[in-house]
């Protein structure tokens, strides 16, 4: 019998460890330290880059075989459908083309009109194109995966449309990709304008709707809405540049149990089968900068709001303790309690309503 | 080593390359982007029960947390769901790793799939509770196709330990 044949290291009999219970433990304390971190206080995005980067060579190598299938289903196309999307693209190209003509005079007449109003001029948002490598393979969120990251300059926050309208934001920035959350999510939220009303709300993902689509939450049954409506961009949040398509409305819903109407959108943008798209710069700083990379789709708002609740809270009871320093010692024993409350639920409803429809924001009844 | 009854001939000893080997290209086969679908059966989670179960001296549940968090940034979930998730399986398959293997291979996979099912369901807790979507029904196929995979596995993990002691003319391999 040779060597190999059978395993000469004797198996260890005394030193044999922590015990598989023990590590069990210890591995999912920290399994659930991570899990938390992650979904309450982002701080675990340094862990994402590091293992992101680690492992995109990986996915790279994962990436080759479908690519290589997409291709080759590509090169055996037979030649009608080539020529039959090629006519279509040229149709399309002829009736843009009268469109692009009538945008440049509308451009110029546009600046005129508003430097008599003395208006600020609208600026062209720098964008930058990108690939859509692969749908994110988490069956509980809606997200796509495209080839550009931090490395490119994407950052945290910019919105993402393809050619027909938004198809959603970037939520997580690694060196070489980075995810996009698409409006149809659960998370995700965009403030929108009704094109024909002229009326701002927030249009809602929604992925139980047939084949996804958005929700628009909280219309009251008689809100002048209509199938067919245009909803696009309201451009009041700092995010999104003002007037992108997002969705048509194709169903109202009027019940007569409750005072609200259920209203659902198609998105224009093709959330399902988008290849090329183009990311965004974000108009306004979308991510408060306590915040560098935001983890999950619901940080800005959320974060903010709470952010400037603690602030206002705090200015509260600086004045308080100031009025109880100058008014005495009674007035200040009762005012600190009361006084932050006060303040710090007047604090939101005084700003002005853009602020409260920051894209990305949660759930009302949601968990963050 | 015992040799149990059922079984053909003494295994030779395993290759800890072909063991790191094998659980690379499972995580490889996991990350192939072939869209969203709930019912695709985690290879990698096989692979990890299948060496917790064969090899628990050298596949632990330290290369199982570190193989989960890799699997949460590629997916991009939950950090720590698909770590938490494996970590348990590991842990139960060095548990049983001293009974499971006197029964022949096919009673073998019947009796794993509660442990594939209980993985499934600690990752949908998890994410129901961090407000996620219901994915929908067909990712209770899951952890079936994982079962019905496990034969395939051991043939093919095997395979290299089941070689010839002295390769021979007749037996090359």
């Amino acid at each position: 019998m040779p060597l190999g044949t059978l395993d000469r290291t004797a198996p260890p009999l005394f030193n044999q460890g922590p015990s598989a219970l023990s590590k069990l433990i210890l591995f999912s304390a920290v399994a659930l330290f991570l899990m938390v971190a992650d979904a309450r206080f982002k701080v675990v995005q340094p862990i994402r880059t590091v293992v992101g980067a680690v492992l995109y060579p990986v996915q790279w190598v994962a990436m080759q075989p479908v690519l290589l299938v997409r291709g080759g289903a590509r090169y055996v196309e037979d030649l009608q459908s080539a020529q039959r999307i090629e006519a279509d693209a040229r149709k399309e190209l002829a009736m843009q083309a009268q469109r692009a003509s009538q945008a440049d005079t509308l451009v110029r007449e546009n600046a005129r009109l508003r430097s008599l109003l003395e208006l600020r001029q609208t600026t062209q948002t720098p964008s930058r194109a990108a690939e859509v490598l692969f749908d994110a393979a988490d069956p509980y969120t809606r997200k796509v995966v495209i080839d550009q990251g931090a490395n490119h300059g994407i950052l945290a926050g910019s919105p993402v449309i393809d050619e027909r309208g938004v198809l959603g934001q970037v939520t997580q920035v690694l060196p070489f990709t980075s995810e996009v959350t698409l409006v149809i999510d659960r998370d995700l939220s965009i403030p929108v304008q009704n094109t024909r009303t002229g009326v701002r709300t927030v249009a809602f993902g929604d992925v139980d709707a047939r084949g996804g689509g958005l929700e628009l939450r909280y219309m009251t049954s008689h809100a002048d809405l209509q199938t067919g409506d245009v909803l696009a961009t309201s451009g009041v949040d700092g995010v999104y540049p003002a007037g992108l398509p997002v969705a048509r409305i194709d169903n109202i819903e009027r019940r007569a149990d409750t005072a609200f109407a259920r209203v659902h959108g198609v998105p224009f943008a093709a959330v399902t089968a988008a290849r090329y798209v183009l990311v965004l710069a974000p108009v306004g700083d979308p991510v408060p900068q306590a915040y560098p990379g935001v983890a999950g789709a619901a940080a800005p708002a959320a974060d903010g709001a709470g952010k400037k609740k603690a602030d206002a809270a705090k200015k509260g009871e600086a004045a308080a303790k100031d009025a109880g320093a100058g008014g005495g010692a009674k007035e200040g024993a009762k005012g600190p309690a009361k006084e932050p409350a006060r303040s710090a639920a007047a604090g939101p409803g005084a700003k002005p309503p853009a602020r409260a429809a920051k894209p990305a924001e949660t759930r009302p009844g949601g968990q963050r | 080593m015992i040799m149990r009854p059922g079984q053909q001939q003494l295994l030779l000893p395993v290759n800890p390359v072909f063991i790191w080997g094998s659980l690379l290209v499972a995580m490889v086969i996991d990350m192939l982007p072939l869209g969203r679908t709930g019912w695709m059966p985690d290879v990698l989670a096989l692979v990890i029960v299948f060496w917790g179960v064969h090899q628990p001296a050298r596949i632990g549940i330290g290369a199982a947390f570190v193989f989960g968090l890799c699997m949460d940034v590629q997916q991009s979930a939950l950090l720590g769901q698909h770590a938490l998730s494996y970590i348990t399986l590991s842990y139960f398959a060095i548990t049983i790793h001293r009974r499971l293997l006197w029964y022949p291979v096919l009673s073998q996979a019947v009796q794993l799939l509660p442990l594939f099912a209980l993985s499934q369901l600690i990752e949908l807790g998890i994410r129901m509770a961090g407000g996620g979507l219901f994915p929908g029904w067909t990712m209770a196929l899951a952890p079936v196709l994982q079962s019905v995979l496990w034969p395939l596995a051991t043939a093919l993990l095997l395979a290299p330990q089941r070689r010839a002691p002295e390769p021979d003319a007749n037996r090359p391999l």
